[in-house]
This record gives C-alpha cells, sequence and structure tokens, in this order.
C-alpha cells in the first residue's frame, strides 16, 4: 500500500525516482479548430520528448498554442493529428480522467463547496482508496505545502497564494505521473509570483515528478525550467537549456523574445576558423565569434549582442560623428544597480546595461560614448525569419 | 473534450427520454392532422367563415392581451427601477401572484364581482355587463399574463445602465426627452418579446376560454371541443398544428433576442443612481395603473378565500363549509392526493432532466448544442393544448412496432397505472425546461476549469456532475423547480386530454365544478390548491436557504 504513495516517495532516495518518473513523447501533434473558412491551426506538428523528472517549460507568445498544447496532453482537446506517449503507450484516446495526469489551472479552479481539506482528499477519494489512507495522504499533503492550518477552511477565505498551493497540493496527492501547469502564478503578485516558483520547483525535484510548465513571462520560464521550449504561431521555435536558449538563440524571433537584444549588421564573413569559430567584419573591426550553423550559410547573418555584454566610456575623440564603436548617448536611466544607455551609433540603436557603475563613469545624455564588447560574448545567427 | 463512455450513455438516454416526452407526440400530431377530417380543418381555414372567424378571434385575443399586458408590465417594472414610493416590495410581490394562482381562480372571481349579477357590478354600480366572451377573455387573460411581461421588463430595465440617463440628462434633455430618445429605444426588444409572449401564452390557455370565453371560441377551445365533444382527433390534431405555428415562431424569435441581450444590456453593474421623478402628478399618473391592478388581484383573492366559506357568494353570504366538506369527503379528496402525488413524483425527475440537459448543453456538446437546447424547452414552446392532444393521440393505445408492443398504452382509459404515467410525463416535460433555464445560467457562472480539475482528479463525468457541478448548482436548481411544481399543481391545458377516472386531477375537478356553476366548491378548490403551492414553495425556499453555497462561491482575489 505504502509503496505507492507519496510520503514513501518523498521519503524514498532519488533512484528510486527516476526509475519511477515517466517520459511523455509528443509526436507530430496537431490541432485545428473551425471548418474551412475560419479554420485555425492552434498547434502545428510539434515534435518533443520529456525526459523523466524533467521540468519543461513551453514560452511564447500569446496564441501561439500553448494552451492547447496542455489542454491535448490532460485530454481535454483531442488532437486533429499526431499522437502522445507516456512510457511508449499511446494515451491520446484515453479521456481526461484516465490519464494518470495532474492539472494545475490558471484560476486555481478549487471546488467552492468543499473545504481546503475535503478539495485535496477529492481525487483519493474517488480512486476509493481506504479512508485511513487518504486521511494519511492529505495530511502530508498538506504539511509539506504548509497548509495544515487552512484544512477547514473554504477556498474563498483563501488568500491567491493559499488557493495556489491548495490546487497544487491537490494535484499532487494524486501522485501524477505528469503535472502540467497552465500559467499557474499569473494571476498573484510578482513578489509571490517569485516565491511560489521557488517553491514549485523544489517540490517538483524533490519528488521527480515530469513537469510541463506554460508561461508567457520569460523570467519565470528561465528561473524554474531544465528546458525551455519556445513556441511562435503553433510551431517550436527552438528547445533548450535556459543558458543555451539565452546565449546561443537559433533566430531573432527566439532571442527578441528571451531577454533583450542588440543585433548589429555583419559586413564580412569567412567560413570557420581553427578554433571553429566565424571570422567577421563588423563596425570596422574583425572578430572571430560563435555561430549558429546556419548562419555560416545565411544570406544577412547578424550579430547578436546582449546589453550586458557591452563596455560604455565616455569618448575623447574630437569626432562628433557616430562611427565605428562610437555613438551619442540618447537616454540614461540610473537603476541604482546598474545604468541603462540608448546609445544612436551609425548602425542603428544599441541598448547597452552596465552594473554596478561608478557616479563619475556614467555618460550624461547627449555626450559621445566609446562602445566595445568580448567577442566571446556575442552570437552570430541568421536573419531570415 | 472526449467524452466518456458513461457520458454518452447519459447523452444518449437523455435524446431517447426526450424522443419519447415530446417529439414522439408531437410528429404524432402533424400525423394525425393530416388525415382527412384534419385536411378538411386546414382548407377549411381558407374557404369557411367559421374557421376564418375562429383564427380572427384568437389573433384579436392574442394581440390585445399583449398590448394591455406588456403596457401594464411596463409601467410595473418602470415604477420599480425608476419611482421611489410607499410599498414598492408588496407592489413586486403581488405582481407575481398571477404566476402561480390556479388557472380558474381569476375567470370565476371576476364573473362573481364583475359578470351580469356580479357583487360589483349589479349590487353597487347597478350595471349589468355581458362578461362572458371577449371582453371577459381580456380581464382575465391579461391579469393572468402580465407579470410575464412584467417578470422581462424588469430584468432589462434593471440592467440598463442608468449613467446613460444621466449623461443625457447632463447634456440637458429634458426628462421625458430623455425616456423618449435614450430609454425606450433601449427597451424595444424588451417590449417586443414581451408582446409575443403574452401573445403565444393567451391563445394557448384553455382554461379560461371554456369558463369563461362563451361564444368566443378560439383555437384552443375549438380544438378541445374537436376532441372532448366531436370525438374527431384528427380535426383537434389540425386546430393545434395551426395553433402551434404561432407558438414556435415566437420561441424562435425570443431566443434570437437572448441571444443579443448582451447588446442591450450595456454592463452588469450600473454605475450611476437612478435619478428618480420627483414630481407628484407624474408619480401619480405612473402608479394609478400599477396599484389599480395590484388591487383587482387582491379582490380576486379575497373573493376566492371568501368564496369556498360562505354558501353562495354575492347571494347567500352565510358561512358554511359545506364545500370543503364536499370536497374531502367525496372525489376531491382524491384529486388533491393524485394530483399532489403525481406533480411530486414529476418534479424531481423534470428537474434532474432540465440539469442534466443544462449540462450537456453547456459543458459536453459543442456541435448541436442549438437543436439539444430547443429539443429541451419544446415542452414549454408548445402550447398546453397541443401537448396534451399530442399525447391523447399518441399514448391512448399501444405504439407498435410491427407486432412487437414497443410503448404500452399510457393514456386514457385502460391505461397501465390508470393513466398516471402519462399525467407524470406531461409534468414533467413541462417542467423541465423551468430546470434547464436556471441550470443554464448557473453552469455559465461556473469556471470549466473546475469541471477539468475534477477529471484530472480521476472523476469521470458522471461523478463530476454528481459531486461538484450539482451541489454548486443547487439553489439554481431548487428554485426553478420551486416554479415547476406550482406550474404542474396548477396546469390544465395538457392534462385535460388525457386525465381518467382513475387519475383525477384537481384542475380538471375546478373545471368540472365550475361547468356545473357550484362556485363555491371551485373556489374552494383553488384556496386549497394555493394553500398547497405557497406550501410546496416555501419548503423548497427553505431547503435553498439551508444549503445556500452563495457564501462559498464568491473566490476572493
Ligand atoms: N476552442 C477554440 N476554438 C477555436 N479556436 C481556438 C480555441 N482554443 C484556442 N483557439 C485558438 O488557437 C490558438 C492557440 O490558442 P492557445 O490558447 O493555445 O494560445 P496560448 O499560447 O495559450 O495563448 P495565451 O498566452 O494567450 O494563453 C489561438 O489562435 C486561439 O484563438
Ligand atoms: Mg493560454
Amino acid at each position: 500500500m505504502a509503496t505507492n504513495s507519496l510520503i514513501s516517495i518523498a521519503e524514498g532516495d532519488s533512484k528510486v525516482r527516476a526509475s519511477d518518473s515517466s517520459r511523455l513523447q509528443l509526436s507530430n501533434l496537431s490541432k485545428e479548430f473551425g471548418q474551412d473558412p475560419d479554420r485555425t491551426v492552434a498547434v502545428d506538428n510539434i515534435n518533443l520528448t520529456i525526459e523523466p523528472g524533467e521540468f519543461i517549460t513551453l514560452l511564447g507568445p500569446s496564441g501561439c498554442g500553448k494552451t492547447t498544447t496542455l489542454r491535448m496532453i490532460a485530454g481535454f482537446e483531442n488532437p486533429t493529428f499526431g499522437s502522445i506517449l507516456l512510457d511508449n503507450q499511446d494515451i491520446s484516446k484515453l479521456t481526461p480522467d484516465r490519464r494518470p495526469m495532474g492539472m494545475v489551472f490558471q484560476s486555481y479552479a478549487l471546488f467552492p463547496h468543499m473545504s481546503v481539506y475535503e478539495n485535496v482528499a477529492y481525487g483519493l477519494k474517488i480512486k476509493k482508496l481506504p479512508a485511513k489512507q487518504i486521511e494519511q495522504e492529505v495530511g502530508f499533503v498538506l504539511a509539506t505545502m504548509s497548509l495544515e492550518f487552512l484544512a477547514n477552511r473554504a477556498p474563498n477565505q483563501l488568500s491567491g497564494g493559499q488557493q495556489q498551493r491548495v490546487a497544487l497540493a491537490r494535484a499532487m496527492v494524486m501522485r501524477p505521473k505528469v503535472l502540467l501547469f497552465d500559467e499557474p502564478l499569473s494571476n498573484l503578485d510578482a513578489k509571490l509570483r517569485s516565491q511560489m516558483r521557488i517553491e514549485i520547483r523544489q517540490l517538483q525535484q524533490r519528488l521527480g515528478i515530469t513537469s510541463i510548465f506554460v508561461t508567457h513571462d520569460q523570467d519565470e520560464a528561465m528561473s524554474i525550467s531544465d528546458r525551455i521550449v519556445v513556441m511562435r504561431n503553433a510551431r517550436i521555435e527552438q528547445v533548450g537549456e535556459p543558458a543555451e536558449i539565452y546565449r546561443h538563440p537559433k533566430t531573432v524571433f527566439v532571442a527578441d523574445f528571451i531577454g533583450r537584444s542588440n543585433f548589429l549588421t555583419v559586413e564580412k564573413i569567412q567560413s570557420k576558423t581553427k578554433s571553429g569559430k566565424i571570422a567577421i567584419k563588423v563596425l570596422g573591426k574583425n572578430m572571430e565569434v560563435d555561430a549558429h550553423e546556419d548562419a555560416v550559410t545565411a544570406s544577412n547573418p547578424v550579430l547578436l549582442i546582449r546589453p550586458e555584454s557591452i563596455r560604455i566610456k565616455r569618448s575623447h575623440s574630437k569626432n562628433q560623428e557616430a562611427s565605428g564603436t562610437q555613438g551619442r548617448v540618447l537616454n540614461v536611466v540610473f537603476y541604482g544597480a546598474h545604468v541603462e544607455y540608448e546609445i544612436e551609433t551609425e548602425k542603428g540603436n544599441l541598448v547597452a546595461v552596465v552594473s554596478d557603475p561608478k557616479h563619475d563613469e556614467i555618460v550624461p545624455v547627449g555626450q559621445m560614448a566609446e562602445f566595445s564588447f568580448d567577442e566571446n560574448r556575442a552570437w552570430l545567427l541568421p536573419s531570415g525569419d | 473534450m472526449k467524452l466518456d463512455l458513461i457520458t454518452r450513455i447519459v447523452l444518449v438516454c437523455t435524446i431517447a427520454v426526450l424522443a419519447l416526452l415530446i417529439i414522439f407526440p408531437l410528429t404524432n400530431i402533424l400525423i394525425t392532422a393530416t388525415h382527412e377530417n384534419g385536411r378538411a380543418v386546414f382548407s377549411s381555414i381558407f374557404s369557411s367563415p367559421v374557421t376564418r372567424q375562429i383564427i380572427k378571434n384568437t389573433v384579436l385575443l392574442g394581440s390585445t392581451v399583449g398590448v394591455l399586458g406588456t403596457l401594464i408590465g411596463f409601467l410595473l417594472a418602470y415604477a420599480q427601477t425608476r419611482l421611489e414610493f410607499r410599498g414598492k416590495k408588496i407592489l413586486h410581490i403581488i405582481s407575481l401572484i398571477p404566476l402561480i394562482s390556479p388557472p380558474f381562480a381569476f375567470a370565476t372571481a371576476v364573473i362573481v364581482l364583475f359578470g351580469r349579477s356580479g357583487i360589483i357590478t349589479r349590487d353597487l354600480l347597478g350595471l349589468s355587463p355581458v362578461l362572458y366572451g371577449y371582453p371577459g377573455l381580456v380581464i382575465v387573460l391579461t391579469t393572468s399574463f402580465f407579470p410575464v411581461a412584467y417578470m422581462n421588463l424588469l430584468g432589462m430595465m434593471r440592467s440598463l445602465d442608468p449613467s446613460l440617463d444621466e449623461a443625457a440628462a447632463s447634456l440637458g434633455s429634458s426628462k421625458s426627452k430623455v425616456f423618449v430618445k435614450i430609454t425606450f429605444p433601449m427597451l424595444i426588444p424588451g417590449i417586443a418579446s414581451s408582446f409575443l409572449l403574452l401573445f403565444v401564452e393567451s391563445i394557448a390557455d384553455l382554461a379560461n376560454p371554456l369558463v369563461i370565453g362563451g361564444d368566443f371560441t378560439v383555437l384552443s377551445s375549438r380544438a378541445y371541443i374537436a376532441i372532448n365533444g366531436e370525438y374527431d382527433v384528427a380535426a383537434g390534431a389540425a386546430y393545434s398544428v395551426v395553433l402551434l405555428v404561432p407558438g414556435l415562431l415566437v420561441f424562435l424569435l425570443q431566443r434570437y433576442w437572448a441571444q443579443r441581450k448582451n447588446v442591450v444590456s450595456v454592463t452588469g453593474k450600473p454605475s450611476g443612481r437612478v435619478r428618480n421623478i420627483e414630481s407628484k402628478g407624474a408619480k401619480f399618473f405612473l402608479l394609478s395603473i400599477p396599484f389599480a391592478m395590484s388591487s383587482l388581484i387582491i379582490m380576486v383573492y379575497v373573493t376566492v378565500l371568501i368564496g369556498g366559506f360562505v354558501k353562495v357568494l354575492g347571494v347567500n353570504n352565510e358561512f358554511t363549509l359545506d364545500h370543503f366538506s364536499y370536497i374531502f369527503s367525496g372525489i376531491g379528496n382524491d384529486a388533491i392526493i393524485k394530483t399532489t402525488l403525481l406533480a411530486l413524483i414529476a418534479t424531481p425527475i423534470a428537474g434532474i432532466l432540465g440539469m442534466i440537459l443544462a449540462w450537456l448543453i453547456v459543458r459536453k456538446i459543442r456541435r448541436g448544442r442549438e437543436l439539444m437546447d430547443f429539443l429541451g424547452m419544446l415542452g414549454i414552446a408548445v402550447p398546453g393544448t397541443v401537448l396534451g392532444i399530442g399525447y391523447a393521440v399518441t399514448f391512448n393505445h399501444t405504439t407498435k412496432l410491427g407486432e412487437f408492443s414497443l410503448i404500452p398504452q399510457l393514456a386514457g382509459g385502460g391505461a397501465i397505472f390508470g393513466g398516471a404515467l402519462a399525467i407524470i410525463m406531461v409534468y414533467t416535460i413541462r417542467s423541465s425546461p423551468a430546470g434547464q433555464r436556471s441550470g443554464i445560467a448557473a453552469l455559465q457562472q461556473i469556471d470549466p476549469a473546475i469541471d477539468e480539475a475534477s477529471a484530472s482528479l480521476g472523476a469521470s463525468g458522471v461523478v463530476t456532475f454528481k459531486k461538484v457541478t450539482l451541489p454548486l448548482i443547487r439553489g439554481a436548481l431548487l428554485t426553478g423547480l420551486m416554479f415547476a411544481f406550482a406550474r404542474s399543481m396548477t396546469t390544465l391545458s395538457p392534462i385535460i386530454f388525457i386525465t381518467t377516472p382513475d387519475t383525477p386531477i384537481m384542475t380538471s375537478k375546478i373545471l368540472s365544478e365550475v361547468d356545473a356553476g357550484r362556485f363555491g366548491n371551485a373556489f374552494a378548490f383553488c384556496t386549497i390548491l394555493i394553500v398547497l403551492v405557497s406550501l410546496a414553495m416555501s419548503a423548497i425556499n427553505l431547503l435553498v436557504r439551508g444549503r445556500s453555497i452563495e457564501s462559498l462561491s464568491n473566490p476572493l482575489n
């Protein structure tokens, strides 16, 4: 009995967890809504494997198909095409109640006529577990989530954060093979949001439950995920670890969507050097940079430089024209921990962020500034969409 | 969402139930109407002056009641939303009383009060007006049905944003101009739909034309005569088909309007304060008709109450319990118990059917939900007379499929359970639309994610319905059922065609007492009926209040 319970999982060692976690595969998954004149392709041929115990985030602009993908996994939408495999078994024909998935909703969706305790116990009662065991498991989960003192409250007597914790506890107590989150934190204020995402992440890691988290908040995605799936127009644009996505985006869209970006047009390209880098000429300087494989053959590759990679110095040149690595400061904002510049250059405007600035080194508006960046921090990528 | 197996089974069963309760009888009526005598009726619409007169009468009656009832309903709604006066709450309650009155209470009381030898007309005023026929019908039907218009317009006027009126007024329009230019145009859909509703209700009514119609024959009474007097079922069916057409048309129009309603009701939260009319003269003018109407209603009720306790009201006003002892000693006893019992059986069935329909429509089916909704509402969209005749032609004999008898005889003499089953079926299909409507309204306010959460926790569709949906909509359900029960207890037109000696129904007993001129017994019957209905309504009210979920359904954030 206890071998299958949440308690034993939480107390067990990590090896047990890994072998107990599930792998989820989406293959050629597609969803279309409506009939022909106004047909929407909400999800277009998605292929993705989520490893056991992995925490994956679906990230993308509004309407790109994140929710639809998640709802197909949960069983609330039928795929138009493609299949969903859980541990190599096709579950796409199963109704939602037959799928071992837990879902946490944006609106929490707590049962308003039940107490916190009853909400959490609901699924176990449906499973017809012995009363004793239900009591144990619910008690354990409530304790884990520090919700014990709220057990007898009604959902409308809870704060937003507490409601979200109850929703999580309610899904967790079922020990689902996969946990699904659809923008669960978007109704919370900023502070609570960052606190909750840490909590979710810790709990998920401790229990080793394969998880899919939908958000359109890039900070949330960066801080919580093992891997991020960036979606755009119903398709997957790029899949990778947060650092990978940030440093080495595959497309301008990804670079722009995650973090802030400066793109410089590149004047001259030479193929791979001995070090495996690409030799380019940009802003009149020769340098060797890392590049996406498609960038070498692309017609108009661009160089990505993140604002924090740019260094700023007051220019002492007589020349007051923007040229080469010199530009005019259009705007300066002092944030305390860092200063943000907007600089007009001959290649367009650049954004630069300088952290821990010394007061007398800040270049005022209207002055000329000399900017530079470390070629190791730049990334060449194809510009075409 | 993929429908799980049990949900599919529920869907199929629901369709089967609807097929039995309404689709099959309606189809049968159409088929029967095409028999020879039925076709004769259709062609007589063009050839026979008698038939044409009946149709003219029907349209005239419907239009008059439609106009008058809407006007009264409008004045009452206007008074409730835009005027400040003493007795506002009481006026509201009195205005709703006719909704749950037994059908004869008004007709009989009006005859006693205002007839040729009426207490008021002859004894007080020395007049002897001819009440039977058109004038009597207009008075009685208007009084009976204006609450429908009142409720309709009240909801609409409450949802109108007063800030619009205010904005217009602050731009310098006078009050009457604001009303004509701003308020009234926005109410036109409500006024039009009220008119149509009243039109249909009054042409569908059978009880009053029988009691007070005199020589003024309308389609419903003609259909009744064809079946119960001439034993010509095909002709009766044909008349009711003619009756069915406007009923269904209005029902469809009404739905079309309801869908565009949100265009009219600008916001759910009126933001300004209503500017009340202060001028004494205007107030007096606007309130005179509402107060006259409620006085009439009270007078009628007092008449009914007193009439049951005196020998012959207005003639021999000596106190007596004869009427009540007549009812309780004889067949009346049986009727009271059986009617209540059958209505009590039908009400929960209707409630569950209505809720299941609402649930399927709002949550489960995507394609065909319009059709499903329509089929569910048919029971109320179809005039009672038509429904009753449909049941009579369908269930008065065994339905056979080849050699195999598919449905046993359910109605009429010799039917199983003495025909009680058919009556329960009629009550059910007449009542379930109330449950369906309130269920849909309640369900639309519940986040669909709650259902999905339940499903992802392993609950099948039916378990979710039982454990989550039903408890959440119980309040709405019971309120819907309260009216449904009242309706069952007081309905006559569908019942009169299928009642048997084994299943005496109160309303049809009242009709025979009225027919025989024994008004005292009829009044006593009405009083008992009113008491029973009020008791049931209070009981349900208590239930609702005891288990209100309002305190739980309102999350903080
Ligand atoms: N039930 C539906 N019927 C028709 N179209 C739908 C339906 N659900 C979603 N869509 C469409 O499918 C597309 C993807 O929607 P989806 O809800 O998956 O987006 P999303 O990525 O979750 O967006 P958001 O960040 O705004 O939540 C949208 O164009 C949407 O309009
Ligand atoms: Mg979404």
